[in-house]
């Protein structure tokens, strides 16, 4: 493990990343090695080894080793639930799961942030058989604990901000749309994930004004392009979202 | 919003929505076919990835390459949000496509118990 100044350096590579993909995935990694609001950053390291051991496991890989600190027994099996075992995560294993020993629903959204994201950029690279980024090391500090006041239940499992109920610490979250999908709203008990997924859904698929604008994207691929595969990707995994 | 973006360029009576579910079913996206063997490829770890890589490199330029496979991985993220969460339909969603899940037949998914 190292730090992430040097990191994600495409120049080698076969294929042309862009700079401002490489700039997200720094950004990523200087959020996966911060303390957040519930795990330390030893602990968050920790999650991300433990989503790079879930997928050695589905691949046939070796086992990369776990990460620096010991997580909670229902914080790993529920790791692996998510990278290998999606169409299977329900309503009930998902109380079961906050509910144990060393969980909550907050370390919940803020530990399926870190699966997710760190998922993505791993995915980015086996996409392209460029060698996965070492882990960062942990930045040292406690996490806050501060839970968003205005979390509320809206029919997703965890409680979820709607835009009216935002306050000034987590005010930029929705880029100050009034309205939200269900999605981005989805993990904002814990609103650095949503930022961070702000950020890397523009580095690698579309900005939310681009989501909304009737124009064509400035990418490379077509919407329609774009929106095939990612149906496919949906349709590969059950998703029914 | 495939359906969205394809109304809004003007190729909807071309769209084939089936080609999101089946392998076999042509889209009617240009270099349709091709981008989602990619897609699948990736999701599925097989042995076509590395051909598939070099043939978008070829047919459709290396961005484009590099396009897919931000669009890939961030869908690979998207669903274990929508899936880790249990988040319902939003409504635009549910009432512009609940013919479509029909037909294509999303609402088998497992996750269908866990989102509508």
């Amino acid at each position: 493990m190292t730090s992430t100044a040097a990191m994600f350096s495409y120049a080698d590579t076969a294929w042309p990343v862009l700079e401002r993909t490489a700039e997200a995935h720094r950004r990523s990694w200087d959020m996966l090695a911060a303390p957040g609001e519930w795990w330390t950053g030893a602990e968050r390291i920790s999650i991300a080894a433990e989503c790079r051991r879930a997928s050695a496991l589905v691949d046939g890989l070796p086992d990369p080793g776990p990460g620096p600190a010991e997580l909670p027994e229902a914080a790993v099996f529920a790791i692996h639930k998510l990278i290998g075992d999606l169409p299977n995560v329900t309503h009930d294993w998902y109380d079961e799961t906050i509910s144990a020993e060393g969980m909550s629903d907050a370390r919940y959204i803020e530990m399926l942030g870190v699966v997710v994201h760190i998922w993505s950029v791993d995915e980015f690279h086996r996409a392209l058989d460029i060698d996965l980024e070492p882990l960062p090391d942990p930045i040292p500090g406690e996490p806050t604990q501060v839970r968003p006041s205005g979390a509320r239940a809206h029919g997703s499992w965890p409680q979820t901000i709607l835009p009216e109920d935002l306050h000034e610490s987590e005010a930029d979250i929705y880029g100050g749309m009034e309205r939200t999908s269900n999605v981005r709203a989805a993990m904002s008990l814990h609103p650095d994930s949503v930022r961070w997924l702000t950020d890397l859904f523009d580095a690698h698929y579309l900005s939310w004004i681009e989501i909304q604008s009737e124009q064509e994207p400035f990418r490379v691929l077509t919407r329609p392009q774009r929106e095939l595969v990612a149906a496919r990707v949906s349709a590969l995994n059950e998703c029914f979202y | 919003m495939l359906r969205e973006s394809s109304k809004r360029s003007g190729t909807l009576d071309q769209l084939n929505l089936k080609g999101t579910v089946n392998a076999d079913a042509d889209s009617g996206v240009p270099q349709g076919s091709l981008l989602t063997a990619f897609a699948e490829a990736a999701v599925r770890r097989t042995d076509a990835l590395p051909g598939l890589r070099e043939q978008i490199a070829s047919e459709l330029g290396a961005q484009e390459l590099v396009d897919a496979a931000g669009v890939v991985a961030n869908f690979q993220r998207m669903v274990r949000i929508a899936d880790g969460c249990g988040i319902p339909l939003d409504e635009f969603t549910r009432d512009a496509t609940d013919d479509v899940r029909d037909e294509l037949g999303i609402h088998e998914y497992a996750s269908a118990a866990n989102t509508v």
